[in-house]
């Protein structure tokens, strides 16, 4: 098994090196914001993987990091003397210390009311950001340029891409030693009983304020990466989005295992980044398949792939057998079936095709859906795809292994949740 | 003076509205320890369902379907989704209304499109109800508070004076117990859930007829009725409406104020008045939207479990 994990590494490793000799602008461009939100989403698993507190906010810090850096690149514009591959620390900072003030109102409660503290003052701070246009320049934002330091020089797509790529492999090394550390000890301690390690001495509060500061300043140092890649920042990145999709990319790519975030990340930034371009509906896909991870694999992808590694390890399970054959055969169908359903209503729903109706007195157009011409008022489409998306539901309700869980007894895990 | 109190009563009405969807995720909360991050959403649904229905049966009739289909969504929603992942543990419930808040809205722009629609109060229903010196103020904004506070009686008395109250009550202190004596808990949850989506989605109905109905309502909406219920207090009924109040009048209260920022810290002597005019020039109405974000943050200090929240949560 260690030897698949260091071919993985090594295969890895070759292609972020060779990407900058054979990759195009537009790959360069994805990846960089791949590792950008790879950081991100990092940094916010310490929070939540590690600490045991769900932020629903981290949008706010995120956001800071990236209006700080901006202004230092404009100071830096202006004859400032600040070194510009250092620039994702002066996002670290800001994200660190609006983090301690809101970690510190944040961490009184824990819990649900926790997740809720963190929304508000993500929203504190969008709302504050969209009426501050002196500090925060508005709809139109701000922007600056990339000053090149000493030798090195920072105009090209490349530099930005191996300033990104040290800097994810830096944080990546800290966050891996912080959770190897005795400090990362008490912060899982206290994700499993805080009351115990508040009778060890603790102060638990302090030490969860400091855990959401880091976190933050994490954050903010990915945001700072986005401002040195983008020369811009608007108000939009405070908006709710962007708390969410780091929520996103944390759940579904696992947020028990190390790398589980940087899974995550991959996947949704690129499901955007392609997605966006072939369906306008990318989001409603994105939403379904989150709420799809988090009730057939709430441990995410990594954490499957980590469970199922264990098992082959144990020699309980085959690496890959029928059973996974079954479920990517039921998960084609159901992807198709839904493709099919979600793309022909929403077609026929928006404004375009109303308009279009009318120009065509009356007659409606065939929609285009995979290459083929479809007409939407025939059966065809609509009984491809319920007949796809029942027959994947129907293999994963017969799969004994990939039913939904069994139904549990309501009351006594409610009564366990309560102690 | 007139306008003030316009203001006062509209906040007092919005307050109101914010009631009627804050009492619904704080019963839910209070029963089940979930907080549906979705029941925002259900607001929303309500609004968008009541705008489908009005073509085939008027205004009223939209309404009743919103309440009844948002009802039946929750139902299905708690039955088929939320249940099975409660093994898991509240956070991973939070997850999953929060991934059922993203699929909400982006299935609202699937079939309405990402603008507002046209949903309106209909022409037989806007006229004055009384006047305020000058001012007339519409009949459907009180009809929106007389709404909330019919609810609000109704649900007190259900819970307060009826049998069906007694048990579910005594469900929420100790289900374990309730089910030994014969109850159906899991009906009781189920029912709940839909009763509390149901008034969300009532109103909905009413204020997406008033306010704008656009996939936008439920985030915009969403965090406010978080605030609502930090302040008051999780659990809590009556927390919820006093908060909802509070917060509706604040907001409304501030709009009619006509100063900047930069004008108050210069007349303080704080900053200069260049400063005053150019970065500051921010006026206190633009505040409205984080006055509640405030309040929440002082109720924090001074009485963490909200206004009428109790000490064990």
């Amino acid at each position: 098994m260690k030897t698949v994990l260091y071919i993985g590494a090594a295969i890895a490793a070759a292609a972020l090196l060779a990407l900058p000799i054979f990759g195009d602008l537009g790959t360069m461009n994805l990846v960089i914001k791949i590792m950008i939100a790879a950081i991100f989403a990092l940094g916010f698993n310490l929070l939540w993987g590690q600490a045991g507190l769900p932020s629903f906010g981290h949008a706010a810090y995120y956001g800071i990091g990236t209006f700080a850096t901006i202004y230092m690149m404009n100071a830096i514009d202006r004859g400032g003397w600040f070194p510009t591959p250092l620039l994702p620390l002066v996002g670290a900072g800001a994200g660190f210390a609006f983090g301690l003030v809101a970690g510190w109102f944040a961490t009184i409660r824990s819990g649900v009311y926790f997740a809720m503290i963190t929304v508000a003052l993500a929203e504190l701070v969008s709302a504050i950001a969209l009426k501050w246009e002196g500090l925060f320049g508005g709809e139109a934002g701000i922007r600056s340029i990339r000053t090149d330091w000493g030798p090195f020089s920072f105009q090209s797509t490349t530099s930005v891409y191996w300033l990104t790529l040290i800097w994810m492999l830096l944080v990546m090394a800290f966050l891996f030693g912080l959770q190897r550390s005795p400090f990362g000890l008490v912060v899982r301690g206290i994700r499993e009983r805080e009351l115990r390690v508040r009778f060890l001495g603790y102060d638990t509060h302090r030490v969860k304020t400091l855990v959401f500061a880091i976190s933050a300043a994490v954050s903010g140092l990915a945001g700072g990466l986005l401002a040195i890649s983008d020369e811009s920042a608007s108000m939009v990145l405070f908006q709710g989005s962007g708390s969410a999709f780091v929520v996103l990319n944390t759940v579904i790519g696992g947020a028990g295992v190390f790398l589980g975030p940087v899974i995550g990340a991959a996947l949704t930034t690129s499901f955007a980044y392609f997605g966006a371009n072939l369906s306008h509906f990318w989001m409603l896909y994105l939403g379904i398949a989150f709420v799809v991870t988090v009730m057939y694999a709430p441990q995410g992808i990594g954490g499957a792939i980590a469970q199922r590694a264990r098992a082959v390890k144990a020699g309980e399970k085959a690496a890959f057998g029928t059973g996974d054959l079954i479920g990517i055969v039921a998960f084609a169908l159901t992807f198709l079936g839904l493709i099919f359903l979600i793309e022909i209503t929403g077609t026929i729903c928006s404004e375009q095709y109303r308009a279009s109706i009318a120009s065509a007195k009356g007659v409606w157009p065939p929609v285009r859906l995979l290459g083929y011409d479809f007409n939407p008022l025939s059966p065809l489409p609509w009984l491809i795809g319920l007949l796809s998306l029942g027959a994947g539901i129907a293999i994963v309700v017969a799969q004994p292994h990939l039913r939904r869980p069994r139904l549990l007894d309501l009351v006594t895990t409610k009564a366990e949740a309560g102690k | 003076m007139e306008t003030l109190l316009v203001a006062l009563l509209n906040g007092l009405i919005y307050g109101l509205l914010l009631f009627m969807i804050s009492s619904g995720l704080t019963l839910i909360f209070g029963m089940m320890g979930i907080l549906n991050f979705a029941h925002a959403s259900f607001y929303m649904l309500g609004a968008y369902l009541a705008f489908t229905a009005i073509h085939m049966f008027g205004f009223w009739g939209g309404v009743v379907f919103g309440t009844l289909g948002v009802a039946l969504i929750g139902f299905v929603c708690e039955r088929y989704l939320l249940r099975h992942v409660r093994r898991f543990g509240h956070v991973q419930e939070l997850l999953l209304t929060f991934g059922l808040f993203f699929a909400f809205e982006e299935v609202v722009k699937l079939f309405y499109g990402p603008y507002a629609v046209a949903y309106s109060v209909p022409e037989s229903l806007r006229f004055t109800a009384f006047h305020i010196g000058e001012v007339s103020y519409p009949f459907f904004r009180v009809l929106i508070g007389l709404t909330a506070i019919v609810m609000f009686a109704a649900i007190f008395c259900l819970l307060r004076f009826t049998r069906i109250g007694l048990v579910v009550r005594a469900a929420v202190l100790n289900p374990t117990m309730v089910q030994a004596l014969g109850y159906n808990v899991s009906v009781i949850f189920s029912a709940m859930f839909a009763v509390g989506a149901g008034l969300a989605g009532l109103a909905g109905a009413m204020g997406g007829a008033y306010y704008t109905t656009n996939p936008n309502m439920a985030t915009e909406l969403g965090v406010i009725v978080f605030v609502v219920v930090v302040v008051g207090g999780l659990g809590s009924l009556g927390g919820a409406l006093i908060a909802s109040l509070l917060i509706g009048v604040l907001v409304s209260a501030i709009v009619y104020v006509d100063v900047t920022f930069g004008q108050i810290l210069s007349a303080v002597g704080l900053v200069s008045d260049e400063v005053a005019r150019s970065t500051l020039d921010v006026p206190l109405s633009s505040a409205a939207g984080v006055l509640p974000f405030l309040l929440m943050l002082l109720v924090l200090m001074f009485r963490p479990q909200g206004i009428a929240g109790d000490e064990r949560a």
